[in-house]
C-alpha cells in the first residue's frame, strides 16, 4: 500500500487490533482469577457445609463410622453417606491414618490415584495438575466429629470452572478478525473521505496545465484550516507563477517586435542596396552575406520565438484543409534540385490518392521541408535518401530514411533538444552547420496536430524519421488546435 | 497608382517609398498616426500600407475608423507580431491584406500591386525579354516559337528574374521568392535550377539570357 490512503488505514486495523489483544487479556485474566475465586469460596462452603453435617451426625448416633461387612474396610455410615449424597464434585471423608471412609464411588479410584496416601492431605487450598486437567481441592480437618473422621476433602475439576473466561477468550479469538477487517474498511473509508479535497485539489492543480489555465485559482472553501492552508499556498504560487507568465508573454510580444523593426530595416535596406543596379560587385557579394544572416538571424527568432509561446501552451497554428500530395510533389521536385546539388539520390514517392489534412500548411512544410534538407545533409555523395507515406487508420505515416551517417544512440535522446547538436564534426556542410532549432520545432509541429515524430538510427548505416500526423475527420472538425488567444 | 504609406520607422518607411517609387508608383510617407487617419479619409489613394504599431494611435484603431468613416480603399498591414491572432484582428477589422516582418520587398509589392489592381486591370502581364516570354497568367513560357515546359521551381525562378529583367538578383533572393525556405548556408539549389534553365532555354543557338554574377548571383539580360 503506497497511498496515504492504504497505510493509513493499515494502521487503524493494527491499533485496534493490538488494542483488542491487550483489553481481551487484561479481562481475561480478571475473569480468570474471578472465577477461581468462586471456584474455592464454593469448595470452602461445601467443606464446611459437610463438617458440619458430619458433626452434627455424630453428635445424634453413637457409630459414625461402620466396618464394611464385604470389604472389611471402615466406611461411613451408609445413612450418613446419604445426606453427603449431594455434594457436587469430588468429596472425601478421611480418618486419622489416612483412611478412607467415603469417596463418592465412582471416582474413588481415581481420587486415591492422585492423592497418594490420603494422610498426606494438608488442609486448605491445593491445586492438583492432573492429566485430565487441573483439580482444586479444599481439605478441612474436623475434630469434633468423633474419633475417627479427622479430615474432609472437596474438589473439582477446574475446568468447569475456568470454562466461561475460555468461552469470552475463544469468541473474541473469532470475532477479532471480522473487527479488525471492519476497522481497515472502516479505516480505507473515512481516511478517504479525509483526503477528498487533498484529491480534489489534485485534480483542479492538474487541470491548471499550460499558460492558457494559468488565471485559474483553487476554490478554499474547505473546512479545516490545513487544507484551506495548502490552497491558499497553492493558490499563491499560482499567482507567481502567473506573472511570470505574464511577463514571458509580454517579453515574447516586446522582443518579436523590437527585434523584427531593425531587421525589417536590416532586410529592406540590404534588399534595396544589393538591387541597386550601381552597386560594385564585391559590395554586392558583402550584401548577400548580410543578407543571408539577416535571415538566418530571422529564422532563429521565428523559431525561439514560436518555440517560447508553445512551453507557454499558446502558439497558435493556423489550421485549414489541404491535400498532403500538393506538398509531396512540391517536396519531390526540391528534392531532385537537393539530389542534383549534392550528389545524393533522393526519391519522393507522390502517393496516387488525395489526403486530407487539417493542418497549419506552412508548418507542416517546414517540418518535412526540415526532414529531407537534413536528411540530404548528414548523407553522403552517392547515398539515398527516400521519402513515403501512407495512411494507415486515419493517420498519415510519412517516412524520410536515408543511408547517412546515423545517429549515435547516445545522442538519439537529445536531437529534439533546443541548440543541441552532436559532434561538430559531423556536420560536413560548413563550419557553421544550422542553429539546432530544426528538429525542436519540427517536434513541436508533428505534437501541435495530434501527431508524433519517431526517429530511428544505426550509425554508419542511416536514418529513418517516422512522422505520424492525424488526418482530416470526414466533418472536418479536428482535435488539433486552433486557438488564436 | 497613388499609394499612401503609414510607418513611423524612418527607415523602414523610407525604404518601402523609395522601393515602391522605383516601381513608378506615386507614394506617400506619412509617420504619424493621427495624421495619417486625416490623409488616408481625406485624400484619394488606391493603396494604404499601414504599420500596426504607430506612435499617436495604434494601426488596429485608424483601420476602426476609417473604416466607420467609409473610406474602402484597401489598407495591407505591415506587422511585427506573426501570431495568428493579430493578423486575424487586423483583418476582421478591416485590413484587405497583410506583411510580417522583416518581409522581402518583392512581398510587399506583389501584394500592394494586387490590392490596387482595378477590376479592369486584372488581365496578368506578358513579360518580355529578348524572344523571351512569360506569361504570368498562365505560367507558361516560350522563346520564340517554341514553348518551353518548365517544372513549378524552374518558372518560379525564370519569373523572378524576368520581373526584374536587367537587374542583378542574388541567390538568396531568389531562394526566397522560389522557396520560402531558409536552406542551410552552402546549399546553393538555385545554381541546379539555373543549370537546368539554361539547359532548357538556352538550347540550340539561342542567345544566353541568364548571366552569372561571381558570388553573388544571376541576372536576366540580352547579350
Amino acid at each position: 500500500m503506497q497511498t496515504i490512503r492504504g497505510r493509513v488505514a493499515v494502521w487503524y486495523a493494527l491499533a485496534l487490533g493490538s488494542t483488542i489483544i491487550v483489553f481481551g487479556s487484561i479481562v481475561y485474566a480478571f475473569e480468570r482469577r474471578g472465577s477461581l475465586a468462586e471456584l474455592d469460596n464454593l469448595l470452602e462452603l461445601e467443606a464446611t457445609l459437610i463438617a458440619a453435617i458430619l458433626r452434627e451426625a455424630s453428635g445424634t448416633r453413637p457409630e459414625l463410622v461402620l466396618r464394611d461387612p464385604e470389604s472389611a474396610r471402615p466406611v461411613l455410615a451408609p445413612d450418613v453417606a446419604v445426606l453427603l449424597d449431594g455434594a457436587p464434585g469430588y468429596l472425601a471423608v478421611l480418618g486419622d491414618e489416612g483412611d478412607l471412609y467415603l469417596s463418592q464411588v465412582a471416582r474413588t479410584r481415581r481420587f486415591t490415584t492422585v492423592m497418594g496416601s490420603p494422610d498426606s492431605v494438608n488442609s486448605g487450598f491445593a491445586t492438583l495438575p492432573l492429566a485430565s486437567g487441573a483439580l482444586r481441592q479444599y481439605a478441612v480437618h474436623v475434630t469434633d466429629a468423633g474419633p475417627y473422621i479427622r479430615t474432609v476433602v472437596v474438589a473439582a475439576p477446574m475446568a468447569r470452572f475456568a470454562l466461561r473466561p475460555e468461552r469470552l477468550l475463544s469468541s473474541m479469538a473469532l470475532t477479532a478478525p471480522f473487527v479488525i477487517l471492519a476497522s481497515w474498511f472502516i479505516g480505507y473509508f473515512l481516511v478517504g473521505r479525509t483526503l477528498k479535497p487533498v484529491d480534489r485539489i489534485v485534480d483542479e492543480v492538474e487541470a491548471i496545465s499550460d499558460g492558457r489555465s494559468l488565471h485559474r485559482r483553487l476554490a478554499t472553501s474547505y473546512e479545516g484550516g490545513e487544507l484551506a492552508r495548502l490552497s491558499m499556498t497553492l493558490n499563491q504560487m499560482l499567482g507567481r507563477l502567473e506573472r511570470s507568465f505574464v511577463m514571458l508573454r509580454r517579453f515574447t510580444a516586446d522582443a518579436s517586435h523590437e527585434l523584427k523593426t531593425p531587421l525589417t530595416v536590416l532586410r529592406t535596406g540590404i534588399e534595396q542596396s544589393i538591387t541597386h543596379p550601381k552597386v560594385p560587385r564585391d559590395v554586392m557579394a558583402t550584401l548577400e552575406e548580410m543578407l543571408l544572416e539577416v535571415n538566418r538571424m530571422t529564422e532563429m527568432m521565428d523559431s525561439l520565438l514560436m518555440l517560447a509561446r508553445a512551453d507557454e501552451g499558446r502558439a497558435p497554428l493556423h489550421l485549414e484543409e489541404l491535400d498532403f500530395r500538393e506538398l509531396l510533389s512540391e517536396l519531390s521536385e526540391t528534392g531532385s534540385i537537393l539530389a542534383e546539388h549534392s550528389s545524393v539520390d533522393v526519391r519522393v514517392a507522390v502517393p496516387a490518392e488525395p489526403i486530407a489534412l487539417q493542418a497549419d500548411r506552412g508548418r507542416v512544410r517546414q517540418l518535412v521541408m526540415n526532414l529531407l534538407t537534413n536528411a540530404v545533409k548528414y548523407t553522403l555523395p552517392g547515398g539515398q535518401v527516400a521519402v513515403s507515406c501512407e495512411v494507415e487508420d486515419g493517420t498519415l505515416i510519412l517516412r524520410v530514411r536515408d543511408t547517412g551517417i546515423g545517429i549515435a544512440a547516445g545522442d538519439l535522446p537529445h536531437i529534439y533538444d533546443r541548440f543541441w547538436r552532436a559532434d561538430p564534426a559531423r556536420s560536413r556542410t560548413s563550419a557553421r552547420p544550422g542553429a539546432g532549432l530544426g528538429l525542436a520545432i519540427s517536434k513541436w509541429i508533428a505534437e501541435a496536430h495530434g501527431g508524433s515524430i519517431d526517429v530511428q538510427s544505426r550509425p554508419g548505416k542511416g536514418t529513418t524519421f517516422t512522422v505520424r500526423l492525424p488526418l482530416a475527420l470526414e466533418d472536418g472538425v479536428q482535435n488539433g488546435q486552433d486557438d488564436v488567444s | 497608382m497613388k499609394i499612401l504609406v503609414i510607418e513611423d520607422d524612418r527607415t523602414v518607411g523610407g525604404f518601402v517609398k523609395r522601393g515602391l517609387e522605383e516601381q513608378r508608383f506615386n507614394v506617400e510617407l506619412v509617420e504619424d498616426g493621427k495624421v495619417g487617419l486625416e490623409r488616408a479619409s481625406r485624400g484619394r489613394y488606391d493603396v494604404i500600407v499601414l504599420d500596426l504599431r504607430l506612435p499617436g494611435m495604434a494601426g488596429v484603431e485608424i483601420l476602426r475608423t476609417l473604416r466607420d468613416r467609409g473610406v474602402t480603399t484597401p489598407v495591407l498591414v505591415l506587422t511585427a507580431q506573426d501570431a495568428v491572432e493579430s493578423k486575424v484582428r487586423a483583418l476582421r477589422t478591416g485590413a484587405d491584406d497583410y506583411v510580417t516582418k522583416p518581409f522581402a520587398f518583392e512581398e510587399l509589392l506583389a501584394r500592394v500591386e494586387a490590392l490596387g489592381r482595378r477590376p479592369q486591370d486584372i488581365v496578368a502581364p506578358l513579360i518580355e525579354t529578348a524572344d523571351l516570354v512569360v506569361d504570368t497568367g498562365r505560367h507558361e513560357v516560350r522563346r520564340g516559337e517554341q514553348t518551353i515546359d518548365l517544372t513549378p521551381k524552374e518558372y518560379a525562378v525564370l519569373e523572378y528574374l524576368a520581373r526584374n529583367a536587367g537587374r542583378v538578383l542574388s541567390r538568396t533572393l531568389i531562394t526566397e521568392y522560389a522557396w520560402d525556405y531558409h536552406f542551410d548556408p552552402g546549399t546553393n539549389i538555385v545554381d541546379v535550377v539555373i543549370n537546368r534553365l539554361r539547359k532548357k532555354l538556352e538550347s540550340g543557338s539561342n542567345t544566353k539570357l541568364i548571366h552569372t554574377v561571381r558570388g553573388v548571383g544571376y541576372v536576366l539580360k540580352e547579350q
